[in-house]
């Protein structure tokens, strides 16, 4: 009978350290970006930073001045250049990781070939009062560019931080075959 | 089979497992409030003189605000605006090594808070705005070095920030081994 009773409280017990094991979050997750969404055009606030994407556009070849030199970069895929607004709320703050979520579900980081490129705002840095405009640059597969979520934090891998994905429109995006880079962006 | 020893161990050391569990989360717990407080900055003295900080006293030298065309002819595009500060610290004690990790920043009565340019940024402008004159360190370069006992010093940091936020700022400093006290001295801007 005692033994009847032992296997029982052993099965019971590591049925219930299995379910607790089954149903425990992964660190990551725990540790993960606090996340809110939004859609282009909308201002998406988080708790630190606010963003309003304000227009994609695609092209075969980027081009810009480069002290004096004109510099092009050409891609066999597609460039997708996204034009945003940001605002800092409590404190100075750089918003450097930029990241597409392409159709296939692929993560797509900013392209470093184009990081070079006028007014990148990965190489800015956000006052608080002072809304700062500038361009994120990707370099990705013409079949990935269907459906995109760009998703911005203060840096790549957030933790406990906000990171904003923002639905970006498909509407009205013409594939062009050659964009001028600019001191204002696009 | 046991013996009454061996029994009163036993429950002895199972009855001091919670008390022990408890003292080692108080520990870790404490270690972590501590780190915290090296961080943040929530003991603020305010003043407008000489206040007495990290062996030093501080006072403001001077307050620059650029960008609306009346301390330069620069003017900044929209409501941009160039704070400079300046900062005298004279030394009553020997720092050593207390000067470490130094933060600077302008901060509002909303609790916003600017952090100064970065160094070459800053080595840049202040060869525009004084060409004939070698910049003044910031915070982080001076605390390497900080001066001896009854000597004194001058830091000079660098803002961006909205012009409508400018009356209303306040430069904070603090030190790793001092924090979570700071000071902050208002700009009266």
């Amino acid at each position: 009978m005692r033994l009847v009773f032992l296997i029982v409280v052993i099965a019971v017990s590591m049925t219930v350290l299995a379910a607790l094991q089954a149903t425990t979050p992964p660190y990551a997750m725990l540790t993960g970006p606090i996340r809110t969404e939004g859609r282009q055009g909308e201002t998406v606030s988080g708790t630190v930073f606010s963003a309003q994407i304000r227009q994609v556009q695609k092209a075969k070849t980027l081009a810009w001045d480069q002290f004096g030199r004109a510099v092009e970069r050409q891609s066999s895929g597609t460039w997708v250049i996204v034009s945003a607004e940001l605002q800092a709320m409590r404190e100075t703050m750089p918003v450097r990781g930029a990241t597409i979520i392409g159709t296939s579900g692929r993560l797509y980081h900013q392209s470093q070939r184009a990081q070079a490129a006028p007014n990148v705002l990965s190489a800015k840095t956000v006052q608080p009062g002072l809304p700062t405009t500038g361009i994120y640059i990707f370099e990705m597969p013409k079949e990935e560019t269907r459906d995109m979520t760009l998703l911005l934090s203060r840096q790549y891998g957030p933790q406990l931080e906000d990171e904003l994905a923002i639905t970006l429109e498909q509407n009205g995006i013409v594939l062009r075959e050659k964009m001028e880079l600019g001191k204002n962006g696009i | 089979m046991a013996s009454n020893r061996e029994r009163k161990w036993f429950w002895l050391s199972l009855a001091s497992l919670p008390v022990l569990l408890v003292v080692a989360f108080r520990i870790n717990a404490w270690r972590n409030i501590e780190e915290y407080s090296r961080l943040s900055e929530s003991e603020i003295l305010t003043g407008n003189g000489n206040l007495d900080y990290a062996g030093a006293l501080w006072r403001l030298e001077n307050v620059r605000l650029i960008g609306d065309g009346r301390d330069t002819a620069q003017k900044f595009p929209g409501a941009m605006r160039l704070i400079v500060v300046r900062l005298v610290a004279t030394a009553h004690d020997d720092i050593g090594k207390n000067w470490g990790q130094c933060q600077v920043s302008l901060t509002d009565d909303t609790g916003r808070r600017w952090l100064p340019l970065e160094v070459s940024l800053s080595n840049d402008i202040s060869r525009d705005l004084e060409p004939k004159a070698d910049p003044v360190n910031g915070c982080g370069i001076t605390s390497l070095t900080p001066p001896k006992k009854s000597s004194a010093v001058m830091i000079e940091e660098k803002f961006v920030v909205p012009a409508d936020a400018a009356p209303k700022l306040a430069a904070q400093l603090s030190f790793s081994a001092s924090r979570p006290k700071a000071i902050s001295l208002p700009l009266g801007l």
